[in-house]
């Protein structure tokens, strides 16, 4: 995944000012940032949803402006904000998310079984989402993500809000995933969660990136990287003073 | 194109799920129904059981019976004498007839029979209205007899007896009051005013329309209500293209009003008898048709509400603008200026076309201008709806 120079502005704000990062196949590649650093409006880019001002966007060698049909269909999302069906049951969402990803019937239910014991939910399978818990409702949001095994999966502060069993399960599907070859674009504002699973991160203040490399080397940056936190550089990049 | 059914059975699925709702789809049409039935339909006509405690069984007992029988309305229930009186000392009956032993013989022989109505106190108000009925009905079989036997009279007091058999006699008489039974001297019809059924084909079809017209508010809901749980933003990057999306969440509409409407048509049809079979299937077709341009109608207000207050809001304001000016709720004046802003009314040409198909028992002929304004309605509005949809600002 290549991303050049992208620009968007809502109105007069410039939520993403001249971002360019890529992405190696079968990489986990964190992107951090306090909140309003426009880590979402990259992912929307990236994911089809909001075209760029400017810019550009290569994903598995198609190019945004001309094939955003084929990069939807080798993309899964996880977008930040619950996006489920909670009146119908895990499974059916699982099912029907899989069909629009080009699944037919057999293999969304197949796959949507797997991906449901993946995230320990199987025994839920038949519960309306809407009784769940925050932290299954958060664990089926990204195994709808799951469906169609999508080549590049966006995963958009997956994590936020959970208990720490829930958490650890997503961290460890992540790194499962990422067994099976799959691509990953993580954000979160959780450094220790980004310094566990990601390869390289990127920090992003402002709409812009302002430091990116693996988490050792931006540690090793401030002092001896076992001492120093992620966290310790995210503060001293973007600073103490309180974000919205 | 697949993938847009699936998005219909989707919609489909999360109506049946929601029990309120669906409850709601299934019991509106019906409570409308009942307002409906309340309004136009409770012109029935006056109907009564006759008791009778017929203790004559003879020829002209059971000739009386069976004309009472035949009056609209009346039923006949047959006692006997002590079930008569013991329901009459229990203020189970008010009024029952007495036909006494003998009444046939002798009226076969001349003599001057006489009725009973055991009844008590004056019989109740259906009683009287019972009374007055069976009254009636005596009153003809008398006259009947009269006249048999005044002609009788006359033909052998002039020719002598046996001349004529008395057989002929009856038997020309009764030709000849048969003949005066269909075409009376004092005829009576009934002019209607209000309650003709020309008054419910008037606003059934209004009424039905006007309910097509609530997909309209359901469908202008469908994008937004997925924007709303988020949904929208996932399926935009799935391989559904927004084309499919809004064609699937169209058929849903059209699915979802078309099957609340036919719940009210049937029932219209099986209470009022507005419909034939086959007008009823015409105006089904009508009706699908008509549903099919208002979801459309719908899906541009999808494309641009934002908000599902506003979407209701404009998909409300729309319905109402419609109905009125559709003449839904009042007869239009041909030629008058509600006549010519009425042809902005899209269900002005829904009820023009169900009315034609009433009025003609199920032609669809005359009603072309109708399926071309609605087809127009259709073509545009998903065109339109496509054409401006912006899932986010900015965005595809
Ligand atoms: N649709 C939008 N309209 C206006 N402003 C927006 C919109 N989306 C995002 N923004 C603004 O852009 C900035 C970046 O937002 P976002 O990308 O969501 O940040 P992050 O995900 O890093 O928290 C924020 O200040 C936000 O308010
Ligand atoms: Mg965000």
């Amino acid at each position: 995944m290549i991303a050049k120079d992208l620009h968007k502005s809502f109105g007069d704000f410039k939520a993403v000012n001249g971002v360019s990062f890529s992405i190696n196949k079968g990489e986990i590649f964190g992107l951090l940032g306090p909140n309003g650093a426009g880590k979402t409006t990259t992912i929307r880019m990236l994911s089809t949803v909001l075209a760029p001002d400017s810019g550009q966007i290569i994903i598995g060698g198609h190019s945004m402006k001309s094939e955003a049909e084929a990069i939807r269909s080798i993309i899964g999302v996880c977008p930040q904000d619950l996006a489920l069906y909670e009146d119908l049951s895990a499974i059916d969402n699982m099912i029907f998310f899989g069909r629009m990803a080009g699944l037919n019937s057999q293999d969304a239910r197949t796959q949507a079984m797997a991906n449901l014991k993946l995230m320990g939910l199987e025994e839920r399978a038949k519960g309306k989402v809407a009784k769940f818990s925050g932290g299954m409702k958060r664990r089926i949001n990204l195994a709808i993500a799951l469906m169609g095994n999508p080549q590049l999966l966006f995963l958009d502060e997956p994590t936020v809000g959970i208990d720490p069993q829930s958490r650890n399960n997503i961290y460890e599907n992540i790194l499962g995933l990422q067994k099976k070859g799959m691509t990953v674009l993580y954000t979160t504002h959780y450094m220790e969660e980004a310094d566990r699973i990601c390869q390289r991160v990127a920090i992003m203040d402002g709409g812009k990136i302002i430091a990116m490399d693996t988490p050792y080397q931006l540690k090793s940056q401030l002092g001896s990287p076992d001492k120093v936190t992620l966290e310790d550089v995210f503060l001293k990049l973007t600073g103490r003073s309180l974000r919205d | 194109m697949k993938r847009a059914l699936l998005i219909t059975l989707n919609e489909i699925r999360l109506f049946i799920q929601d029990k309120g709702d669906l409850a709601f789809g299934i019991l509106l049409p019906i409570v409308t129904f009942a307002l409906m039935y309340g309004a136009f339909g409770g012109q029935t006509l006056f109907t009564a059981t006759a008791r009778v405690v017929d203790e004559d069984k003879g020829a002209y007992s059971t000739i009386l019976i069976n004309q009472l029988d035949q009056v609209q309305g009346i039923s006949i229930e047959n006692l006997t004498l002590q079930e008569a009186n013991s329901k009459l000392e229990r203020s189970d009956l008010t009024l029952v007839l007495y036909i006494p032993a003998g009444f046939s013989d002798t009226l076969a022989s001349g003599g001057k029979a006489e009725l009973t109505f055991m009844q008590r106190g004056n019989g109740g108000q259906d009683g009287q209205i019972l009374a007055s009925i069976i009254r009636g009905v005596a009153e003809r079989m008398n006259q009947q007899f009269q006249v048999a036997y005044q002609v009788s009279n006359q033909v052998t007091n002039n020719l002598g007896n046996n001349v004529v058999s008395q057989g002929r006699i009856k038997a020309v008489v009764a030709e000849m009051l048969n003949e005066e039974n269909k075409q009376p001297t004092v005829a009576v019809t009934e002019e209607v005013t209000g309650g003709s059924p020309d008054f419910v084909n008037q606003y059934v079809p209004g009424i039905v329309t006007m309910y097509v017209l609530f997909s309209l508010t359901l469908s202008a809901r469908a994008i937004v209500e997925e924007r709303k749980r988020g949904t929208l933003e996932r399926l935009l990057t799935t391989r559904l293209s927004p084309g499919e999306l809004f064609f699937g969440k169209f058929l849903a509409s059209i699915g979802r009003g078309f099957l609340q409407t036919v719940i009210l048509m049937s029932l219209a049809y099986a209470v009022f008898q507005v419909f034939t079979p086959l007008s009823f299937l015409a105006s089904i077709f009508v009706i699908l048709i008509f549903a099919a341009a208002a979801s459309a109608v719908g899906m541009i207000i999808a494309s641009v509400a934002r908000t599902e207050d506003a979407a209701t809001w404009i998909g409300v304001v729309f319905t109402m603008l419609m109905t009125m000016l559709g003449g839904t709720f009042f007869a239009v004046t041909k030629g008058s200026v509600l006549e010519i802003i009425g042809r902005f009314s899209l269900n002005t040409y829904a009820n023009d076309a169900i009315r034609t198909v009433i009025n003609s028992g199920g032609s669809l002929s005359g009603t072309g201008r109708a399926f071309i304004v609605m087809g127009g309605v259709i073509v545009v509005g998903l065109v339109v709806s496509r054409l401006i949809f912006r899932a986010v600002p900015g965005g595809k």
